[in-house]
């Protein structure tokens, strides 16, 4: 388990000097903290608008942190040869591929907990004047932001799911080819229950047509899970057995696309 | 002299009193005892009541064959069948031109890239068995490292792969930093290295595990003069420990006096392999080299000569037999003239290089 840790730590504290990332992250951070400004945009729906613009442009800078860093893991360490010295060494390949995973999550865990702070502060600060000005939440406060934060921590586990994709998806194609290809299962993802619907035995489609949208429906990670946004709206509550099935089925996909991208790498020269 | 060894096990303990004794012999020195346990496991062998020594192989490779496609004329590109043995405790050379092989046999070796066909052992281990790199060290020829460490932090992440850790590593990190020059500058981050800094620092971390066997590319590239005689003193050390060390390098020169073994790939192919000495010495003539004659003396030098070479003030004499070329030697020395050189005629390997090459 050391090397994990090592090779971990290590992708985390360079990811931290990444210009790139801390761009995406302070960008993400700037318009998270501005969000309250948007909400005038929507009299009467201001609560709405500052969540909708701060959880959206968590998971949209999230995703691009995600894609971004995850496509690059495994082929920058090819393409500047720091892999050579480590699998030199008493390492595997599983533990290096799991290393550089494990450590990513952590920059993604990081950056998505600076996201969601700066939106609880901005919330915290701004909500009660919203919700003044509006009728169209009941709830209280207390029970709203507990809500966001589940929102923020489902949105952590969508990201989880992205970047095994990212980073499984590079360990065969380019890190541009990768990162077009997360980006579009990150996409028809969200429409996972569209193709359910196109398969629908009731529709008028050949049995093949049926089948071949089952298994895509199958395949795809299904990532509208992870958005609450709609039942933050409507103050439902979220509970926390729900939160954890959804949590589980992000971690077993993420698992088994980890584990295919292992096969991949085992094999690939370096 | 016959000298008695006893074979101790797979294990040295300085001392043969320590070891459990498996089977004695009487054996005609070293080359015996190779010749005995040629392709078979690494052992260790003591002369009997005597400091204990490594023989065997640390590297064995048979028909080991890597392909990547076909050149424009239709030959195979990469690895073609190499079999070689690198005898532990010595300082194996692999040295050829650029696409000769050399890297693709290193990568091979490490196991980062897996061969066509063919195998191997690395100390005893088959070829790609993960738990040889807990016994090897590797400097590649172009370091690259995660720029962000300094050089403290970078052993630390290198030791920490082998398990080390505390005060052990602290210390091994110090007298690494202290062996190759780069102590004082320990807080430089890599990203400002020069490329012998890097070379420094690579060498520290190919060490970090006290390895028993050293996979060097280059290891004098990018390095002052000075620096590169550091490094070759550093190369001598690791022999003179009984380790192993495996050199990748198109620096003839430097390969010459280093190594003990080489071997000559050029196009994917073995085209020579044996002791340095035993390449460079033709062994069918005999030389004399000198100074400081005059043109009498380089007559009777020459008197017998099958060949003479002028170059500046040096004189070289080539003789058919060791007898003619210790009388011209005798005349030098009669005529004032001071001998420089007197036995067989010797090679450099650049000469042997370019004649096995073809190039």
């Amino acid at each position: 388990m050391r090397p994990i840790y090592r090779v971990a730590k290590a992708t985390f504290h360079e990811a931290w000097r990444r210009r790139f990332l801390n761009g995406i992250l302070v960008f993400a951070i700037l318009i998270i903290g501005s969000s309250w400004v948007f909400a005038y945009l929507q009299p009467g729906a201001e609560l709405k608008m500052i969540i909708d613009v701060s959880l959206g442009a968590i998971r949209f800078f999230g995703m691009l942190i995600a894609v971004f860093m995850g496509t690059r893991l495994i082929p920058d360490e090819i393409e500047k040869r720091t892999i050579h010295t480590i699998l030199a060494k008493p390492v595997s390949r599983a533990q290096f591929l799991f290393g550089k995973y494990l450590g990513a999550a952590a920059t993604i865990l990081m950056n998505v907990a600076l996201m969601g702070a700066a939106f609880l502060i901005v919330f915290a600060v701004k909500a009660p004047q919203f919700k003044a000005m509006t009728t169209e939440s009941t709830m209280t406060m207390e029970f709203m932001s507990g809500n966001l934060v589940k929102a923020v921590i489902l949105i952590f586990f969508e990201l989880l799911v992205l970047l095994a994709i990212a980073v499984a998806s590079s360990t065969v194609f380019s890190w541009i080819i990768a990162s077009i290809f997360s980006f579009f299962v990150y996409f028809v993802g969200q429409m996972a229950e569209f193709f359910k619907q196109l398969a629908n035995p009731e529709r008028d489609i050949s049995h093949a047509a049926q089948v071949l949208l089952a298994t895509i429906y199958r395949l795809l990670p299904h990532f509208e899970i992870f958005d609450i946004r709609e039942a933050i709206m409507k103050d439902q509550f979220m509970p926390w057995d729900v939160m954890g099935k959804i949590i589980v089925q992000g971690i077993a996909y993420t698992v088994i696309v980890m584990l295919v991208g292992y096969l991949f790498f085992n094999e690939r020269e370096v | 002299m016959r000298e008695r060894f006893v074979r101790v096990g797979n294990r040295c303990r300085e001392s043969g009193r320590l070891h459990k004794r498996t089977s004695h012999g009487s054996l005609d020195g070293r080359a015996d005892v190779l010749a005995n346990l040629r392709g078979r496991r690494a052992e260790w062998w003591a002369p009997a009541g005597g400091r204990c020594w490594a023989i065997g192989l640390a590297i064995r490779t048979e028909n080991l064959r890597k392909v990547y496609g076909k050149d424009a004329e239709g030959r195979e590109v990469g690895l073609l069948d190499l079999s070689m043995e690198v005898e532990e405790g010595q300082i194996f050379g692999l040295v050829g031109p650029n696409g000769s092989g050399k890297t693709t046999t290193l990568k091979l070796l490490l196991g980062l890239i897996f061969p066509d066909s063919g195998g191997g052992e690395i100390l005893g281990m088959k070829l790609g068995d993960p738990a040889y790199r807990e016994r090897i060290g590797f400097l590649p020829e172009e370091p690259y490292y995660y720029d962000h460490l300094n050089a403290i932090e970078l052993l630390r992440f290198y030791g920490g792969l082998f398990g080390m850790g505390g005060s052990a590593l602290e210390t091994r990190i110090k007298e690494l930093l202290d062996l190759v020059g780069m102590w004082d500058r320990r807080y430089i981050r890599v990203r400002n290295y020069s490329r012998g800094m890097r070379q420094r620092v690579g060498v520290a971390q190919a060490l970090i595990n006290d390895p028993d066997l050293v996979f060097m590319d280059e290891p004098t590239s990018g390095l002052d003069p000075i620096g590169a005689m550091q490094m070759r003193e550093v190369i001598i050390n690791i022999r003179e420990r009984g380790k192993t060390v495996f050199l990748c390098s198109h620096l003839l020169k430097e390969m010459e006096p280093l190594c003990d073994n080489v071997a000559i790939l050029a196009r994917g192919e073995l085209r020579a392999l044996g002791r340095v000495l035993d390449l460079l010495t033709t062994g069918d003539r005999f030389m004399v080299r000198a100074e400081g004659l005059t043109p009498e003396v380089v007559a009777k030098m020459s008197q017998g000569a099958q060949k003479t070479e002028q170059e500046a003030h040096l004189y070289t004499a080539y003789f058919e037999t060791q007898a003619q070329a210790l009388q011209s030697a005798q005349a030098v020395s009669e005529g004032g003239g001071r001998v420089l050189f007197l036995g067989p005629q010797r090679h450099t390997l650049e000469e042997v290089f370019i004649e096995k090459v073809g190039g």
